[in-house]
């Protein structure tokens, strides 16, 4: 049977729910070195908590020379590797007699990653593609002669999760320690001329050839060896797709997949370095070899802080842009204008134009004087019932400027407010009797 | 080589690469081994192109650095000089590019690695009143945001000239023509003398190349400030001549005019606004 994929949110979700968490100092990892080391140099599978404590004051005495109280911080120092499931017990005699202890998968992970720089060689890669290709052509017979479900599971099945993955991670593993020693080897080179400049060209220049033949080996033994494993592996997946079994064809595919992921390491690794290659080159030729004594740096740098004081400007040439004359298409609008009816923007002429309306208001003002009103009030009436209702108000203004003119008016102190009609209210004047001027 | 590729010069104009490397070499492109097409085209035909660009009065320059560009030496071909924070941003990545310690990520940067080493050597202060020299007071703010923009502008002018790569939104990569920039400190000579030898040779004016702002004390737009810089010398225009046959109309011109046998009586008022002509209906 195949195992379902693992969801990778279920399993953060389920990480996260542990809560793990590494903390380790030097001593920690030098205690676990330590461990790892003299289980393998002795063959131990199991430490007693005596032989623990020994090895941790070993540990310290070298990383921490003035340490003291080391059986209360060998205590703790075991304790920490507990918690943080590195070591584990594994007599299972409880509380019976002292435990005996072993390091978890784990800390041999992590040990290993600090210990065991085995990276990819010619001779390792060689060797494992080999036996990669020993494996393959076996399952691939196996597969050929398989019948029944089992021998699917046993011959075929098994052998790609477990021997061929296995062959192809150890590959694997090797290019990431070889991705790190590449990186160490780009810090070094720009220590190497940081602490010796022209003198460490020769080595700079020797570090970088030897990756590189490093890189170009091993991505021709890549190339080569993954077309003669991937069709290997074609085959393989041939039948177990005409036999439909399921688990095997899986397997196969995982396979594949982790041949292509290495030889796509090489060429992108080859691509990385090449490019590395070559600016480090021109580095070493345009700048150091040219450079000698190094004071260019510090005579640009001098220049740079001066440069407000004593600007230059490096000339560069600037041609415009070609400029192409083109046709020029009228705008196509399919679309309505927006537009307003023309309209007659000249009125008719009218007989109300011709009308004075100040004299009009004079005339009706003067006749209703003549009846004697008694006050503004009354005279504003009279004209108002001559006149249009959109003209109320002006005329009522008219009116006053002319009772003003033509008659004696008076005021009182509190000068009253009046209604002439509604909407309509005046400050109220009195008009003297026969008070009209000439 | 050259002798074997490119037997004449029609032969270099025919090539395809040839239109896109003339049209970036006249823009001031800097060409390095990193174009690695272009850099071969030029190498290949260095010698028929020097004499092909100094008819229009420019020289194709090939430091040993191992890149090209085009120095204008006469007016035929327009020119411009490097505006003073290109000049600065220009001058801390060449530090950079030199610097040992860039070599570890092969000449890849951060911008904001370049930004604050060029604060580091000039000085916060010095390298705000560089990029805002017209301000007398401003708010640190507003300055220092100033910096950063014509920081990121300069770089923005500095790759299309071919001195950086930008890859993405905060990394760039140093690339060999920068090394124009030390030009001047890089004899056994005096940096003045240099500066001497390099102006006779009109690789670059001594002062400022120009802020590029306007009158207003602000940065001028980019395309303009690129068209006019980028305007090739133009002989003086010929002077515009009517035909004779339309001067002949004005043959009379000057002489006493009979004065109109009466004039139209002046108008009592000024004539009103005409209303806008609404839109004739289609």
């Amino acid at each position: 049977m195949t195992a379902p994929a693992k969801d990778p949110q279920i399993v953060l979700a389920a990480l996260a729910r542990s809560h793990p968490v590494l903390e380790l100092g030097t001593l920690d990892l030098c205690f676990i070195a330590a461990l790892h080391l003299h289980a393998d140099g002795a063959g131990l599978s199991a430490f007693d908590e005596e032989k623990l404590s020994e090895v941790f004051e070993q540990v310290c005495g070298l990383v921490e020379p003035r340490a003291d109280n080391l059986k209360r911080r060998a205590t703790h120092a075991i304790q920490r590797l507990r918690d943080q499931k590195l070591l584990a017990r594994v007599d299972g005699a409880g509380i019976l007699r002292p435990g005996e202890f072993a390091l978890t998968r784990l800390a041999a992970a992590i040990i290993e990653s600090y210990l065991e720089d085995e990276s990819l060689t010619r001779e390792n890669l060689t060797q494992l593609t080999r036996s990669l290709r020993l494996s393959l052509a076996e399952i691939l017979t196996r597969a050929s002669a398989a019948q029944a479900e089992d021998d699917w599971r046993s011959g075929v099945e098994a052998p790609l999760r477990v021997s061929v993955s296995d062959l192809v991670s150890g590959i694997e593993r090797r290019q990431r320690s070889l991705d790190l020693e590449q990186q160490a080897f780009q810090v070094q080179i720009a220590k190497l001329l940081e602490s010796d400049w022209f003198g460490a060209v020769d080595q700079c220049l020797e570090l970088l050839e030897s990756t590189s033949r490093t890189l170009t080996e091993l991505n021709e033994i890549l190339l080569r060896d993954a077309h003669e494993l991937s069709s290997v592996l074609q085959d393989i997946q041939e039948i177990t797709v005409t036999a439909q079994a399921e688990g095997a064809e899986a397997a196969v595919e995982r396979v594949m997949e982790q041949v292509d992921r290495i030889r796509a390491w090489g060429a992108a690794r080859q691509r990385a370095w090449s490019e590395y290659y070559q600016y480090v080159h021109r580095y070493l030729c345009d700048v150091v070899r040219l450079d000698p004594s190094r004071a260019l740096i510090q005579r640009l740098r001098e220049q740079l802080t001066q440069h407000t004081k004593r600007p230059f400007a490096l000339a560069i040439a600037a041609a415009g842009a070609p400029r192409l004359l083109r046709e020029i298409e009228p705008f196509k609008d399919d679309k309505p204008k927006v537009s307003r009816p023309r309209a007659e923007r000249e009125r008719p002429p009218s007989d109300n134009d011709a009308i004075d309306q100040h004299a009009v208001v004079e005339e009706l003002v003067q006749n209703a004087l003549s009846r004697e009103p008694s006050g503004l009030r009354e005279v504003t009436q009279s004209v108002s019932a001559e006149t249009p209702n959109e003209l109320q108000f002006v005329t009522a203004g008219r009116v006053a400027q002319v009772v003003a003119r033509l008659a004696s008016t008076t005021r009182d102190r509190d000068r009253p407010w009046v209604s002439v009609h509604e909407g309509l209210v005046i400050e109220e004047w009195k008009i003297a009797k026969g008070g009209a001027h000439d | 080589m050259t002798d074997t590729r490119y037997l004449a010069l029609g032969d270099v104009v025919a090539d395809e690469l040839f239109p896109d490397v003339d049209l970036a070499l006249r823009r001031g492109r800097h060409i390095d081994r990193e174009d690695n097409l272009w850099y071969t085209f030029l190498i290949d035909a260095q010698a028929l192109l020097e004499a092909f660009y100094r008819r229009f009065g420019c020289e194709l320059t090939h430091p040993a650095d191992g890149y090209f560009y085009l120095l204008p030496t006469g007016d035929k071909l327009g020119r411009r000089h490097l505006s003073v924070p290109e000049m600065l941003v220009g001058q801390a990545l060449t530090l950079l590019y030199l610097d040992p310690a860039t070599l570890q990520s092969g000449g890849v940067i951060k911008r904001a690695d370049a930004l604050s080493h060029l604060a580091a050597v000039m000085g916060s202060d010095a390298l705000t009143r560089a990029f805002n020299p017209k301000r007398k007071r401003v708010d640190e703010r507003v300055a220092q945001e100033t910096v950063r923009g014509k920081f990121a502008e300069a770089l923005r002018r500095l790759a299309a000239l071919g001195f950086v790569d930008l890859l993405d939104a905060d990394a760039l990569r140093l690339r060999p023509g920068l090394l124009r920039f030390a030009e001047p400190v890089r004899g056994r000579g005096s940096p003045a003398e240099a500066l001497e030898r390099l102006v006779a040779r009109g690789e670059l004016v001594l002062g400022d190349g120009g802020l590029e702002l306007d009158e207003d004390g602000e940065e001028r737009d980019d395309e303009a400030s690129d068209e006019a810089e980028a305007e090739p010398a133009a002989p003086p225009p010929v002077p515009f001549e009517l035909p004779s046959e339309v001067l002949s109309e004005f043959d009379d011109f000057g002489e006493n005019a009979p004065l109109p046998e009466a004039y139209p009586e002046p108008e009592p008022y000024p004539e009103p606004y005409p209303e806008p002509e609404p839109e004739e209906e289609t």
